[in-house]
Order: structure tokens, then sequence, then C-alpha cells
């Protein structure tokens, strides 16, 4: 006895209705499910139909064949695209509104001097030299004496100093660490000394008592001027792009020979002159030079046999060139509608 | 320093523009900070000749003049006191405009019209002279242009030169720059000088009793002088370069140092007692009065120049107010002299009494340029002040300057400088600035330096001259790294930096505050028995001492901030801070790192109202950067810092104290003027976070079996803190237990008085089996008989 064709054709139409129906009532991932496993498990509703087949003739088997496949494939398909929907939205709501604010996350930022210092750093770290730090309070011996400033010589007018006492005062430099470093090491030297140095100078646009420095410090056999041109240039191209030239003049201080000032191409104009560089096309940066063999005098290093040099920065310089600040005081105020902008 | 164009080319042949003068003078070292034409503030001015001049009938200091300018007569009215007939003077015709915008009309002066102005050269711009007339020469042709008869005006420039260059503090020493760098010689005249006859020491004698102070001391005598202005020629170079004229005999002094760099001093040989000058240290509290009129008290340090019964000049700084020459003087004595460097610095610092001379001197001059000094002077005093040099030079020069001589390794300098120049271009190079240059054999040269470069001693200080004069620009940058000298990181560093990518990583802005500090803000935040590091030059009160806490620096900040309506903010700053144990002078300086929480956490916003910052926002903030930092585990005690509230902690790390956080009181707050009370900050001592950092990771096996979370709610008495309750879990808990976190905490109705709840969440885990039910009821019964033991806790529901 087979059961008539158009009968086994309505139970699967009705099936599938009935999916449908439910389908379209699931609102949440859970309901889906549940659909799922009604439906297209193996013990579920739409493979159980399968078991039809028999029933039939074997002429119109290959037609519920065809047609239960067709049902399988749609519930399929739709539990699939359903399932995407949810992926998407979660659950179905009325309305959702995306452009409400987003809870508030707390941001925090470095301070431009520090990235600005950070930066120089990174390029020397790069660079193979190592980080090396000090005291900001220096026995009057490390600041100058050693660095060949003895007291009662003019080089001392250079810097305003403030003195603790005979023995102490608040670094003008971080030269200091470049001794320490020489007493406690012996070469090859390699270093900067990143760090905050004094000076008295009344605060204006661009003087602070207050003031960052970076110096740095090459010391072995056969260091040669060219390299501290090299070392110079190199790190003038990292900060500021590979278009930017070095200029180096001839200058005094007691603790270089030969002594040099350098400047950058200006980075705005490209050394075309304007109003920043004072249409000269050049940016005073700082000042550099080989080591004096007198200081090597103080550390004991055989001035015969070693050869160095030694080059500083001003980071507020760099900075208010980068950031183009034109006070050096806003660095020191900490307003935050500033700090923000970091 | 100060030079003009045309004095150098009195010494120097060039035919290089101004512009270029500037930029070769800085790629050698001698910086032009300015480069600018001398002004000339008038129009309409022509050279006038006095014709006729009578006194005014009704004013005696006025004169009715009548001026030619060239076919024409004026009349004009003049109140100088040398509008004399015969006389050039410029003449400011009618609507001329002179310095400072003064309009010249044809006004009544006195009932008399006047129909212009005769001139001084102040009132033209062109020098302070301001007495009288500008006199000019009997060749100036009447009627010519003022601008036509002076000339292109002078160009100055103004260069800064380095300590280290004394003989740059000259235009000769710059003319011989310019000389080596044009490949040019300098040309230095010759001076020969006809004296009367006579024995000097009729006059004058000198006696040096300080020879380590005084290495030679040069003078000459001249009489028949006449004391007047100075010729305008000189006036107006002096000013050019920023002297004010005095006479002819003072100005000839400065004109001369200006030129070759030796100070002079010209005394009035009326006022000098004895014939004699004695040089010597000055007697401790003896008071001298420089030519200034500041009364000096002196001690040991400073020298003397002498007459026979006094003090006349405070060597090299000053004269005396006591030997300035006088109008009336017919005679003069004209020192010049070497003293010894370090000694006049000293003085001139002591006494805040630096003058031209005393920067000269401090500086080294040249010993062996003392007479060359003194005969240009003397001749141009004979030539401007009509006087007769009498008798022979004195020269008293106990400590003879010789001049150094350097033997330089050609190879070596190359080394230095990078460069691979031949014996023969360094030779060169250095006789361009006349040093002699004797080529040795092989590889030496040996330069002998002349006494005018004190600088240069040693071969390094060759090998600088023959990079600048080589030129920086020549030696090329070598950019090949050299591998052997690479150095490994700094692990202080490397962690500082962490530290502050931690802290602003929690939402922290960091600022950058000066480290100097007013007293008043600092005093609660010195350690006990410590004192302030004090400056002893401070700029002012305000900046007076170093800072001894960097939350002092934050709060400084956020009163800022606060001053400028913006109320809510995270900052944090590492930096040094410093103090002086009491009775020490030996200083304590460390870094710290402060953080300060100050307003809201939160604003009001729609998911949820404004609220503020408490006291657990802060410690969190510690238990988080302490974590990151390697340090799990803390001890707390309280706080006994003054600048604490009752909200606040030490924290203890391996028993050592490493930092505290906690509430700041309301007294440092009204002392920054911080109007609420919402203020909560920490701050360590950041060497001591580094100590106990975790330096290495290692990686701890996670475990594989799964873990068993068990909650746990207790009531306790309320006064037991809920850091001695986790503690004593954590003793009790057997080896499996891994993790107690507190997650409810109540006081209230549902609880008995006097009682808490405490809740932990407790989670269990083996690292080898999965434990059973049965192994964690046992667990929780040990910790809880041991809760109940130690607290009286018990269990609340389970």
């Amino acid at each position: 006895m087979t059961e008539n064709l158009e009968t086994i054709i309505s139970v699967i139409a009705e099936t599938e209705k009935a999916f449908f129906y439910r389908l379209s009532n699931a609102a949440t991932r859970d309901d889906l499910e549940e659909i799922r496993i009604e439906y297209l498990s193996r013990k579920g509703k739409v493979q159980s139909l399968f078991s039809l087949i028999g029933k039939v003739d074997g002429v119109d088997r290959p037609k519920i064949g065809a047609e239960l496949n067709r049902v399988k494939k749609a519930v399929q398909d739709a539990i699939d695209e359903k399932q995407k929907s949810f992926q998407r939205t979660g659950k179905a709501i009325e309305f959702f509104d995306p452009t409400l604010p987003g809870r508030t996350v707390s941001i925090g930022s470095l301070h431009p001097l520090m990235q600005v210092m950070d930066e120089v750093k990174q390029i020397f770290v790069g660079m193979g030299f190592r980080i090396e730090e000090g005291d900001e309070i220096e026995t009057d011996y490390h600041n100058f004496e050693a660095l060949n400033i003895p007291k009662h010589h003019p080089s001392r007018d250079m810097q305003d100093t403030f003195y603790l006492s005979d023995e102490y005062v608040l670094r003008t430099h971080t030269s200091p660490v470049q001794i320490h470093t020489m007493e406690d090491q012996k070469p090859p030297i390699r270093m900067i000394a990143p760090g905050r140095c004094f000076r008295k100078d009344t605060p204006d646009a661009t003087h602070s008592p207050t003031f960052h420095q970076v110096e740095g410090l090459c010391v072995d056999r056969g260091v040669s001027f060219a390299d501290l041109k090299g070392v110079v240039l190199a790190f003038a191209q990292k900060l500021f792009g590979k278009d930017v030239k070095v200029r180096f003049r001839p200058s005094f201080f007691p603790f270089t020979e030969p002594s040099a000032e350098y400047d950058f191409s200006c980075i705005f104009c490209k050394g075309q002159g304007c109003r920043v560089c004072k249409d000269t096309g050049w940016l005073e940066i700082s000042g550099a030079g080989m080591v004096d063999p007198a200081v090597f005098g103080f550390v004991d290093y055989d001035p015969d046999v070693y050869s160095g040099y030694a080059f500083g920065m001003g980071i507020e310089r760099i900075a208010m060139l980068k950031y183009q600040v034109n006070d050096i005081r806003i660095f020191y105020e900490n307003d935050l509608r500033f700090l923000k902008q970091f | 320093m100060k030079v003009t164009l045309n004095w150098l080319k009195e010494f120097v042949d060039f035919s290089l523009s101004a512009t270029q003068v500037a930029d070769a003078l800085t790629m050698a070292g001698l910086e032009v900070e300015e480069v600018y034409t001398l002004e000339r503030n008038f129009s309409r001015v022509v050279v006038g000749k006095i014709v006729k001049s009578q006194k005014h009938p009704d004013a005696d200091h006025l004169s009715l003049c009548r001026v030619d300018i060239g076919g024409n007569i004026l009349p004009i009215v003049c109140g100088a006191p040398n509008a004399y007939e015969g006389l050039k003077a410029p003449l400011a015709l009618d609507g001329s405009v002179l310095l400072n915008d003064l309009k010249v009309e044809t006004q009544k002066i006195r009932g008399f019209e006047s129909q212009g102005m005769l001139c001084s050269e102040a009132e033209l711009g062109l020098s302070e002279r301001s007495e009288q007339l500008m006199e000019l020469t009997a060749d100036a042709e009447v009627g010519k242009e003022l601008g036509q008869y002076l000339g292109e005006p002078d160009i100055v420039f103004d260069i800064n030169v380095t300590p280290n260059r004394p003989d740059c503090l000259s235009v000769i020493g710059i003319a011989r720059e310019i000389a080596a760098m044009t490949g040019s010689s300098l040309k230095k005249p010759e001076l020969n000088i006809t004296a009367i006859p006579d024995a000097i020491e009729k006059y004058m004698t000198v006696d040096i009793k300080d020879e380590e102070r005084c290495f030679r001391y040069s003078g000459r005598y001249l009489r028949d002088i006449t004391i007047k202005p100075a010729p305008f020629w000189m006036a107006l170079r002096l000013h050019a370069v920023g002297i004010r004229s005095i006479n002819n005999v003072v100005d000839v002094t400065n004109y001369v140092m200006m030129e070759v760099g030796q100070p002079l001093h010209a005394f009035d040989y009326r006022l000098l007692e004895g014939k004699k000058v004695i040089v010597r240290a000055a007697e401790a509290g003896e008071r001298f009065t420089t030519l200034d009129g500041q009364e000096h008290e002196l001690d040991q340090d400073s020298l003397l120049i002498c007459d026979g019964v006094k003090p006349v000049a405070l060597a090299g700084v000053m004269g005396g107010l006591n030997s300035e020459v006088q109008p009336d003087t017919n005679t003069v004595f004209l020192e010049s002299a070497y003293f010894e460097p370090t000694n006049i610095r000293r003085t001139a610092k002591k006494l805040d009494l630096s003058t031209e001379s005393s920067r000269r001197f401090e500086r080294g001059i040249d010993p062996n340029g003392t007479i060359y000094a003194m005969n240009r002077a003397a001749s141009l005093m004979v030539d401007l002040a009509g006087g007769h040099v009498v008798g022979d030079a004195i020269d008293n020069y106990p400590q003879k300057v010789t001049p150094v001589e350097i033997d330089l390794s050609v190879h070596q300098s190359n080394v230095w400088l990078g460069v691979s120049l031949k014996k023969e271009q360094i030779a060169e190079i250095l006789s361009s600035i006349e040093l002699s240059v004797e080529q040795k054999n092989g590889d030496t040269l040996r330069a002998i330096v002349p006494t005018f470069r004190p600088d240069l001693t040693r071969p390094i200080d060759l090998v600088e001259e023959i990079a600048r004069l080589y030129g920086y620009d020549n030696i090329e940058p070598n950019v090949a790294p050299r591998i052997d000298q690479l150095q490994e990181a700094n692990p202080r560093v490397l962690f500082r930096d962490f530290v502050r990518q931690t802290v602003s990583g929690m939402g922290f802005r960091e600022t950058c505050n000066l480290s100097l500090i007013h007293k008043k803000f600092g005093h609660e935040f010195l350690p006990q028995k410590t004192g302030f590091v004090e400056l002893l030059n401070p700029l002012s009160e305000d900046l007076g001492v170093f800072r001894p806490n960097m939350i002092v620096s934050l709060l400084t900040s956020v009163a800022y901030n606060r001053n400028r309506q913006m109320h809510d903010m995270r900052l944090f700053e590492i930096g040094n801070v410093a103090w002086k144990e009491d009775g020490r002078s030996v200083k304590t300086e460390k870094t710290q790192i402060a953080g300060i929480l100050a307003g809201h956490r939160q604003e009001n916003a729609w998911y949820g109202k404004a609220k503020e910052f408490d006291f657990y926002d802060i410690k969190g903030v510690v238990e988080g950067l302490l974590a990151k930092t390697g340090i799990e585990k803390f001890e707390q005690e309280s706080a006994h810092d003054v600048f604490w509230d009752a909200e606040s902690s030490k924290v203890i790390v391996d028993g050592k104290s490493c930092g505290a956080f906690g509430k700041i009181t309301d007294d440092v707050l009204t002392l920054f003027k911080i109007k609420t009370n919402d203020l909560f900050a920490f701050y360590f001592d950041f060497d001591k976070l580094f100590e106990n950092c975790r330096k290495e990771k290692i990686y701890n096996p996670v475990p594989r079996f799964p873990s068993v979370p068990f909650d746990l709610a207790i009531l306790i008495n309320v006064n037991v803190s809920a850091g001695s309750l986790e503690k004593e879990i954590w003793k009790s808990g057997g080896e499996n237990l891994v993790d107690v976190h507190l997650f409810d905490y109540y006081k209230g109705e549902q609880v008995e008085a006097g009682k808490k709840s405490v809740a932990f969440s407790l989670t269990f885990s083996s690292k080898e089996r999965t434990l059973s039910d049965d192994e964690i009821e046992n667990v929780i019964d040990q910790i809880l008989a041991h809760l109940s033991g130690q607290f009286g806790a018990q269990l609340r529901d389970r």
C-alpha cells in the first residue's frame, strides 16, 4: 500500500510552513538553536520526512526526493541567514542609538618635552649609545673643574650657576655625567646623558631656570672629528628627515677642542630663509667638539691613546621647533589644555 | 666686541662685502651676531661756515651768527660755546629733521630770527657729544650736503668673542683673522716716537712690589698737552664701538685699547705725588674710590697702583678718582702694563666691576705688546693734544714671557680630525696666523706661538686652529658605525620609561614642573629631621629651595589648572627631590614618582551620575602600578607623614617602606589655594621600586586542570580589617588556594549591630589533578575554623 503522492507532498509543505512560522518568531540565538535541533537534527522533523520516500511508488520517489532536498536546503539556508542576522545585532530591539557618547575612558599622556626626550634617546640607543644618569645636585668639581673649567676662569661666565655652597651646585649641564661615567668605566665609552639642568636665567620666552639636555660622549682609540660630524648628521636626519643638512661652526667650550656650534638647515624653509631662521637658512642647535685632553687628565685616560667626541643639545629647543611652540614657559605650566594636545 | 669695516681696512686689504666678512668670521669661530650700518639721523643738513658771530644783547650764552651755506648767508641763533667766526659746522636748514624726530624750522629766538640750527654731533646722532658744535675740517666744502662730506657711513660688526680668544678683543686681532682667511697680510704700522731727550727718572720711577701679579709695567711721560675734545673721526669710531668720548687724552687710551687690545691708563701727572709708581697688593680693609665715584673696600687679593703716597688706580680694572685727567692739565703719565689674569678676574668679580680693561686683562693680553700700544697712544696724543714725549719709555718687566714652542705630529692631527692633510698644508695654515713653523724630521712640525695667543699651548690647540682655518665644512662626516663601540641598555632607564608608560596608560597625564619651589609649599613635605636644600643665589624666593617631594609639584599643577576652571585631572611626574639631614651638609637626592587624582573619576553622563575620587581610587592605582612592576604583595601601615589625612597608608615591600598614598590634608590644600578636599595622591621612592621590581620574566605554567570557585561570606566584628581577614584566609587556605577576591562588604540592617558581612570569592586549583568537592569542603572548614579562632568569625550563609 502506498500513500498518495499528493498527501505526502502536502505533509512536506505543512512542515515547511510550520518551520518558517516558528523561525519568524525566533527572537534569540537560543530560540534559533532550539528550532535548528527540532528540524535539522538527525531525528528532526525534516530528516524524518525522508522516511516517507519508501512509502511512494518507485516512479515517484525521485520527485519526492528532489522536493525533500529542496526543503532541507531552504530550512538550512533560512537558519543560516537568521544566524547571521543575530551575529550582527545580538538580539532584536526596537531602536538602538549608536550615536550616544561612549563611556569615558581616562586618557593619559606623556609630557611633550619627555616625548622629545624619548625620541632623542631612542635615536641614540639605535646608534649603540648607552643612557647614563646622574644627580642634579653636583659637586663643583664634577660640574666645572673636571671639565677644565677652573675656578676664577672667564669661561665660568658662560653659564650662570645656582650655588648651594662652595662645594655644591645645581648642575648647569649634564656633562658631569660624562665625568662620572669615565671615572667608573674604561673605553670604549659610547653614552648619552639625558637630564634636567639648571641655570640662573630669569624666565622669559626662551629661558627657563630649569631645562633639559641630552649630551653624548664617545671615547675610544682613533675617534675623530669626522666621526662626530657623522653622528650629529645621522641624528639630525633621523629626527627631522633625510634632507636636513648640518653645519659646524668653530666655537669654544673649555671641555672640548676643537669645539663647534652646530646648526641644522631650517626645517621650515628647507634652508631658503624664513622668519624662524631669521633668513639665515640655519637653526642653531647646540655645541659639540672633541674631548679636550685636559678632561682625560682628570679621569685618568691616556690622551695619547684615546680620543673622543662630545655633543650636547637642548630638548626644549628641539621641542619648540618640532611643535612650533614659541614660549618655553608653557612647557612648565602644565596647563591641561596644552598637555591634552600631545 | 664691536669693530667697524673702515677700521679693519686700515690693517688689512680685502675686497669682501660686509656680509661676506660676517659669514667668513662666523665660520672661523668669531660669531658675528649683528652687522649694521651706522645710523645717521638727519636730513637737509649742510656744511655751514660761521662768517660772523656776536653776542646776543640780552642773553650771554647765545650768539647771533651769520652762516654761509654757499651763495647764501643765513641768520642763525646759536647757544653753543664754540660758535666762533671761521668755524665750519653742520647747519640744519629750515624743514630738516634730526635725531628723535626733532624738526628744525625758522623761528624767533629771544627776538632774533634763526633760519636753521647749527648742530652738535649728538643732535645728528653721530656721537654722544652734545656740549658744542660739531667742528668740521677746514677743507669741508661750504654748502655741501653733510652726508656727502662724511662719505659712506661705516658698517659695524658685533662679534661674540669666546673667552679663549683675548687677541680678538681688538681691531688688529680681527684684521689678522681676515688676513689669514683671505690670504693677505696684516698691515701693522711702524711707530716712530720723537722724544725730548731727558732722563725719565727725573720724572718717574716704577717699583713693582708684587711681581707675581704684575709681570710688566711700562710707562711714558708727556708734557705740553692741551686737553680738548677728540677729533670727530675718533669720537665717531668710539661711538660706533660703544665707547663714550671724554676728551682727546682719554679717548686716545680707549681708541688704542680697541685697536690693539692693550688697556691703557692716563694719569694726570700733576696729581701723582713723589714721582713714583708703586705696584702693590692692597691691604685688608683699605678703601679706594674709582673714577666712577664708587668707593670700594679692598682685601689683599686686589692689586693697587700707587704713587709715592696713596693708591691711584685699581690695577687692571679702573683708575682712581684722585688722579683722573683734569681739563686743565698739561702733563700726563701713560700706563701700559700686564697683570696676571686670574687676579684681575677675582677683583672684578668681587667688586662687581667689570670694565673693558678688566675683560681684556682677565682673558690674557699680549705681555710683549705693552710698548707698541703705549707708543701708538703716545704718538696719537702728540698729534691730537699737541704734546711732547719726554725721555725714554719706562719698562719694568720682571716676569719675561717667551713664545711657546709646540711640536705637532701631522699623523696625530689627521687622526683627531679624520682628514689627511699634508705637512705643507698644515704649515701654511699655521703660518697664516703668524705662528713660525719649522718643519722637523718626519712627521713632526714645530710651531712657535706669538705671545698674543695665550690659548695655544698644546698640540690639540694647534689642531683646533688647523680645523678652523681648513674649514669645518671641509671635514667629511664619517657615518660608518663602529660596531665594537656599541653599548648595552641601562635597565634603570628602561624601568623608568616602563613606569611612565604604565602610569600614563592608567589615564594619567605626565607633567613637567620646575624643581625649585618656594619654601612655604615644602615645609609639610620634608621628611622628619631634615631641612631644605637651599640655593645661595636664587633668582627669587619663589624658586629658593629644591622640592622635597614630587607631590608638591603635582599640587602646583592642580592649583594652576583649578585657577583656569579645569577641575578633574589625573597627573603624574617622575623627578628628583632633595633634602638635607639635620646638622649635616650632605644632601640626599632621590628620584620619586608621584601621581595625583583631583576631582571626579567620572563626569555626569547619560549612563551615570558624576562620582568623586576616593581613597580606593588611589589605592587601585597603587595596586595596579605595583602589580605591573611585578610586586604582587605589599603590606600597609598607617602613614605618619603629616600631609596625609586619616585616609592614608604606607606601602611596605619586603619590610621596607617605599612610598605612601592617601588623601591630602586641608591644611596643605589651603596652602596651595585649592578649595576642594578631593585630592588623593601617591608617591614612591623610584629606586626602591626598581630594586623590588621583577627583573626577569619566567613562565609559570597555566593550570591544566579546571579551577573550582567557592564563595564564602562571613560575619565578623566591624573593627576587623579586610586586609587581616584576607591574610588569614591565605594562611589557612592550603596550597591549592590560588585567588582571594573580596566581592561584598556590608554593614547595616541585614546584619546584627557591631558586625559586618564580608564575602570572598575563593578559587582553588591544583597543578596535578581535578579537585574533588570533598577536598574543597575540607579546606573551607579549615579556613572557617581558623577565622573563627582568630577573629570569632561566623559563616553567614552557604
